[in-house]
């Protein structure tokens, strides 16, 4: 399959990764070399296959929809890059 | 006998029969790591006191005539995208450098349980994306065998360490090959159980239809008590299995193969496969038929294309679980950044490797408008059709045997910089994760140049009684999982 440097551009967007445009251009050979690997599914007939996504023995499972507390705050927020009370204090992310 | 030379099994013996303690076991790994370690560089994070503080309250209860845990005493190794309560976690990726977590995943829990020894974290391929631990983002695991090339991967650090006496049981994860693949690199046993039997809570998401966590260790009955250790239902997995399941392997697996019906599928000999390993694996066959068994040559005919599908399947999940690193609530922030937009590109730009990007961008791909049914769809039915096959043919077999990896283990280097040429080393693994099964790869020979050979043996869902009894009894005719590397 062909594909452009637009396209990399375009799908590395999507993915919320920035790329420049030598990586972007590096890119597009490796994706046309295995995106025409994955076109060998192609040759096959798969017809009206249904899909199972689930072992059928698990099937659905639900849990009781109930609060519970995490007792170990401290160790829950020693991730967070900055804190104020007990809230995760992030970067103004509305503009 | 050196501790370190012990299996899992005699550790214990010793430590309840009180030939040695806990502590004697610590000590005695840590010094080969210190020994070892530089020459392997299979470990991210070492946990010398937790695991002496551990040792301590095991030779207590011991002390106390207190019963202790079917692990007791033995150190084990966990593959660092598996959370460890209070140790550093953190996938082999910039991302997640310093992530702590809070928690133990079901498996590290289960292990505590036990009485095993957590002794540290092990290097992998960054987010488990890889099959030579190369893309680590910290360091190069080196093959014991021959420290000029890879350990396979992703769980390469964990089948290393095992592999080098700096373990005697580690925990990897298998979304395409990863914990099979480095075993037959390292020469040891690596156990991928049936989709559901092992809990994945905790376990940090690649593909999340088809991770699965499971035990590389240095012989077969090893295999079988780690997963005694490690498998059940879990609440906290809604995909973890809710119906019963063997819990005991250790009374069943001396059983022997007689009257057994093992497939051979004549289509897993393609691919390029390497002479030696060929040969190594049809030796296994007369062995097998030598020990009673019915050893046939089947057709399971869609085997290449399940690589495809794997690969559209894997990225487009591993595209949505990897969404959640945004730089906002932990994980790596870069430094300057002008709105969200651009913290979240720049964060995750920064914080991924090469090959997690080149993932994400692909899953991105087959998932995006226009392309959803040619890619994913596609590989979705593909994989119900993979599944089928193999369903069927165990309805006249009980295991299938194949190679575990079509080459023997490669220079560091050699593939790094061809991305499909690295995927299709996982030809002979992937298709067993899109089917949900059960397969475990143990050294079954030694090539001209003195690197492992392994093999694959596929069982039923829900099939590793069968597989372990297959294993142990071909381990006793070779008399291989014995054999370690000298450093």
């Amino acid at each position: 399959m062909k594909i452009s440097v637009e396209d990399v551009r375009y799908i590395a967007k999507l993915a919320k990764l920035s790329i420049t445009f030598e990586q972007a251009q590096k890119m597009v050979g490796e994706f046309e070399g295995i995106l025409t690997h994955f076109e060998s599914i192609d040759r096959l007939d798969l017809g009206d296959l249904r899909v199972e996504l689930q072992d059928l023995n698990t099937g659905t499972v639900l849990r009781k929809d109930e609060i519970s507390v995490f007792k170990d705050k401290e160790k829950l927020f020693l991730n967070a890059k900055s804190m104020r009370d007990s809230y995760i204090r992030v970067p103004k992310i509305i503009e | 006998m050196n501790i370190h030379e012990m299996t899992a099994l005699e550790i214990r013996r010793g430590i309840t029969e009180k030939q040695f303690s806990a502590i004697d076991v610590v000590r005695a790994f840590f010094e080969k790591i210190y020994e070892k370690e530089p020459l392997v560089d299979g470990f991210l994070t070492l946990c010398r006191e937790e695991a002496l503080a551990k040792a301590r309250q095991i030779d207590e209860k011991i002390k106390a005539g207190e019963p202790v845990g079917k692990l007791a005493g033995v150190p084990v190794a966990i593959k660092d995208n598996i959370c460890t309560d209070g140790i550093r976690t953190t996938c082999a990726s910039r991302m997640l450098q310093d992530f702590i977590p809070p928690y133990d995943a079901t498996v590290v829990k289960k292990l505590k349980e036990a009485d095993a020894i957590i002794i540290g974290k092990t290097n992998m391929d960054e987010f488990a994306m890889g099959s030579s631990t190369e893309n680590s983002a910290f360091k190069k695991t080196k093959n014991p065998w021959d420290r000029k090339r890879v350990p396979g991967g992703s769980s390469g650090g964990s089948a290393a360490v095992v592999s080098a006496g700096m373990a005697a049981l580690a925990l990897g994860s298998d979304t395409g090959g990863s914990i099979r693949q480095p075993a037959a690199f390292c020469g040891v046993v690596g156990l991928k159980p049936t989709y559901g039997l092992v809990s994945r809570f905790g376990l940090i998401a690649f593909g999340s239809s088809l991770d699965q966590i499971g035990p590389q260790t240095n012989n077969i009955k090893d295999s079988a008590l780690a997963l005694e250790a490690i498998q059940g239902e879990d609440k906290r997995d809604s995909t973890s299995v809710r119906h019963p399941v063997t819990e005991d392997y250790m009374s069943t697996i001396e059983k022997g193969v007689k009257g057994m019906k093992i497939g051979v599928p004549a289509e897993f000999f393609d691919f390029g496969l390497d002479e030696e390993i060929a040969f190594s694996i049809k030796a296994c066959m007369q062995k097998f038929k030598e020990m009673g068994a019915v050893a046939e040559d089947i057709s399971l005919p869609i085997t290449k294309e399940g690589l495809s599908a794997y690969y559209i399947i894997s990225s487009a999940e591993a595209s949505s679980n990897l969404g959640r690193f945004d730089g906002l609530r932990y994980g790596y922030r870069t430094e300057n950044f002008n709105g969200f937009n651009q913290l979240t590109e720049k964060s995750r730009s920064e914080g991924f490797g090469e090959e997690v990007k080149r993932r994400i961008m692909l899953g991105t791909f087959v998932l995006s408008s226009g392309y959803y049914d040619a890619y994913y769809n596609r590989a979705q039915k593909l994989r119900a059709r993979i599944r089928e096959q193999f369903i069927k043919a165990f309805e006249s077999y009980d295991i299938l045997l194949s190679p575990a990896s079509p080459v023997l283990p490669f220079k560091i280097g050699e593939k790094a910089g061809n991305p499909l040429e690295m995927y299709l080393s996982d030809i002979y693994t992937v298709n067993i994760n899109l089917a949900g099964l059960p397969a475990l790869s143990m050294p079954c020979g030694i090539s001209r140049d003195g690197l492992p050979v392994g093999l694959q043996i596929i069982g039923p869902h829900y099939g590793e009684e069968k597989i372990l009894k297959a294993a142990y009894a071909l381990e006793q005719e070779l008399r291989l999982t014995a054999m370690r590397p000298t450093l």
